[in-house]
């Protein structure tokens, strides 16, 4: 019996030892595996940017993608956060929307800009954003719905202009899950905070949009995909509660109202 | 590792050929079921209980397969179902995941090598005991009353 439990032990040992052993060695780095999941993710990036740039028209106009881009910017250089790696598309539509794609496109529609009554309200919906980007959360839902296979697939030939549409539509019409989405909301208060923009606006936007009674209802994408508005404004306004509060503006009131005319 | 022993008796030549079949028979299960870990398994738990009114040396040695086989199927699952996760779910590849098919593959390799040994010197109606699982065997697997 002893013979069987040394043997035993031994033997688990042995397995759990070279386990930990090849545990050491950074196989990833070795095996380019990073490298070709990070390829996967640049060419799905590119993929389902093309739907949306075939579909719609990309506003290029200088003076509202600065505006947007120094809110980005700001938001960046204030957590650590690489800017370059976060490649904004202005897209002309009324849908009150704006939503993240794999290697970090991130699409803002001008429905957005038009009803957001102040930069800080925008940057909280960006800052949103960017956590999902940067907590990878894209690539989490999609291989959540259909799988990494399928995704590698979709990159290597089989390039299935039906999938990727749908996917594309997804990305842009449905709500991560709800930890998820609490996950990007709490983030965004920390980067707003970082960057000294006031989060509460990001409280308000939702709050506002909640209220669908008014005359931006028909628009109201962001809101579908972001559900339980109400809920996610409390639980922002908690968490702000212990944040400083010592802000500054982003961008000039003149810059906003500019690109505000420009949009119209 | 694997030991060559004698047995408690000589076993007869048709004695041997079973027990040598037994270990064919989860080679041959491991080809025909791969990539699933449950099909090697079945193969050796048929054979176990079609010899289970078996001489002692047959019994013996479907014991000892079997219980190999079990191990192999543990850990084999884990991997199986950690890739299939990694396919079809949100979960992604790790050095951790790379590290235990390492593994799996080292072990695997080793229980196919020995399972071809074993099947050979039993043939051959040599004792061939295997560390741990012999013991475990010996403790399971009990001579005839006679």
């Amino acid at each position: 019996m002893r013979k069987l439990l040394f043997q035993g032990i031994v033997s688990i040992g042995l397995f759990f030892g070279a386990w930990y052993l090849l545990m050491q060695v950074n196989w990833m780095r070795i095996l380019h595996i990073q490298q070709a999941t990070d390829k996967v993710q640049e060419e799905l990036g590119d993929l389902f940017w093309d739907v949306f740039k075939q579909n719609d028209l990309e506003i290029k106009d200088v003076k509202i993608v600065q505006a947007v881009d120094s809110v980005i910017l700001s938001i960046c250089s204030a957590n650590q956060i690489n800017y370059k790696n976060i490649k904004l598309h202005i897209l002309q539509k009324d849908e009150i929307n704006a939503f993240a794609l794999p290697n970090g496109h991130l699409i803002v529609f001008s429905g957005l800009l038009m009803h957001t009554d102040n930069v800080e309200q925008l940057a909280g919906v960006l800052g949103h954003e960017i956590a999902h980007i940067e907590l990878d959360h894209v690539m989490k839902k999609l291989t959540n719905e259909i799988g990494f296979s399928v995704l590698f697939s979709l990159t290597t030939g089989n390039k299935n202009p039906e999938l990727v549409k749908q996917l594309a539509k997804s990305l842009s019409s449905t709500a991560f899950e709800r930890k998820m989405e609490k996950q990007a909301d709490i983030k965004s208060v920390d980067y707003l905070t970082k960057a000294f923009i006031n989060p509460i606006a990001f409280s308000d936007f939702l709050l506002k949009l909640s209220e669908k009674d008014g005359p931006i209802n028909e628009y109201l994408s962001w809101i579908s995909t972001h559900p339980n508005s109400k809920e996610r404004a409390s639980y922002i306004r908690l968490y702000c509660k212990d944040k400083k509060n010592s802000f500054k503006s982003v961008i000039s009131a003149s810059t906003w109202e500019m690109m505000k005319e420009e949009l119209k | 590792m694997s030991f060559k022993n004698t047995f408690t008796y000589l076993p007869e030549d048709h004695e041997a050929e079973a027990a040598s079949n037994s270990y064919l028979m989860s080679l041959l299960f491991i080809m025909a079921g791969l990539p699933l870990p449950i099909v090697n398994l079945i193969g050796t738990v048929i054979f176990f209980f079609s010899n289970r009114k078996s001489t002692y040396f047959v019994r013996w040695h479907c014991t000892q397969n079997l219980l190999s086989q079990l191990a192999i199927f543990l850990m084999n699952s884990v991997g199986f179902w950690w890739t299939i996760s990694i396919l079809f779910t949100n979960e992604s590849i790790s050095n951790k995941y790379i590290a235990y098919i390492m593994v799996l593959l080292i072990f695997n390799l080793v229980e196919m090598i020995t399972t071809i040994y074993a099947a050979i010197q039993t043939r051959k109606g040599f004792h061939i005991q295997w560390w741990f699982f012999a013991s475990l065997t010996n403790l399971i697997c009990k001579a005839d009353k006679s």
